[in-house]
């Protein structure tokens, strides 16, 4: 259905989908659930509520497009991100934090077992460690890490400056390596 | 500082390469149908409502000049002052009257 649709940008499909075109809506979901499932994954470390988190943002965008205001926001995913970012914080106040998800899914099977088995063991220890930082300290690692995302745009999703990114950037990392000292 | 540098590019390594379970393939297809179930809320003015209100009571035209000859008249009507509040004097001269009514009887 979609895929008939002619390119649009973000804003142009934004104002059909004011307009209630579910075809522009089905065109953005495409473009953009997987890049916002990546990071809604990395704060939540489970596939099933990361999903439900971009599903439940698309949503709320669909029932109500008026929330999208270009003139008030330059960038429809610098903006998502934020609302999807708010509904991973709401998720993890009502729910502490479950196990990660299969130790499986972090093996890269064209590795030898020996060092799979190893870089698991370490990315667990890494995201158990990230899982401990304070909240914004996360949130700045998260967003400038993921894929496409500049400093500049971290720190406007943040509602922060540059300098307080990277102070807490560098406050995340410096955290990181003394939690981190025996495998790094 | 050769070593704390070693380890400083180690852990971005790491950050750039922490891992993502892939998402299920039909993740967009599942949330575009939870969209078709869900109803669109969108801003409504004021005059868009009032019109959209004509158009569910949509009348004839005669009986649009009826309805505002009516409302007209009871603008009309409510705002004339009446005459038939009794005063004071009016009540007492018909209370006596019939007050000698009763005496002849």
């Amino acid at each position: 259905m979609a895929t008939a649709w002619p390119e649009k940008d973000d804003n142009e499909l934004l104002s059909l989908i004011q307009n209630g075109s579910s075809q522009a809506f089905s065109k953005l979901v495409e473009r953009h659930s997987q890049r916002f499932y990546r990071l809604a994954y990395r704060y939540l470390q489970s596939r099933e509520a990361a999903e439900d988190v971009v599903q439940d943002a698309f949503i709320k965008l669909w029932q109500s497009p008026a929330l999208w205001q270009p003139e008030k926001n330059s960038k429809f995913t610098t903006w998502f991100y934020r609302i999807v970012v708010n509904l991973c914080l709401d998720l993890r106040k009502r729910k502490t934090p479950g196990p990660l998800d299969d130790g499986m899914q972090l093996i890269d099977e064209r590795e030898p077992m020996e060092e799979t088995m190893i870089r698991a063991q370490e990315q667990k220890m890494l995201e158990k460690e990230i899982a401990a930082l304070p909240e914004r300290q996360r949130m700045a690692l998260n967003l400038c890490f993921d894929e496409g995302l500049t400093n500049q745009e971290a720190a406007q999703i943040m509602g922060i400056n540059l300098k307080a990114l990277q102070s807490l950037i560098m406050r995340a990392k410096t955290t990181l390596k003394a939690r981190l000292a025996s495998i790094l | 500082m050769a070593m704390n540098d070693k380890r400083d590019d180690k852990l971005d390594l790491w950050l750039r390469q922490r891992k993502v379970t892939p998402a299920s393939s039909d993740l967009a297809q599942k949330i575009i149908l939870r969209a078709q179930q869900v109803p669109q809320i969108r801003p409504v003015s004021l005059w868009q409502s009032i019109r959209e209100l004509c158009a569910e009571f949509h009348l004839p035209k005669p009986a649009y000049v009826l309805a505002s000859a009516l409302a007209v008249g009871l603008v009309i009507g409510f705002s004339t002052p009446q005459d038939n509040d009794l005063s004071v004097k009016d009540v007492v001269a018909a209370q006596s009257f019939l007050a000698i009514d009763e005496a002849m009887l």
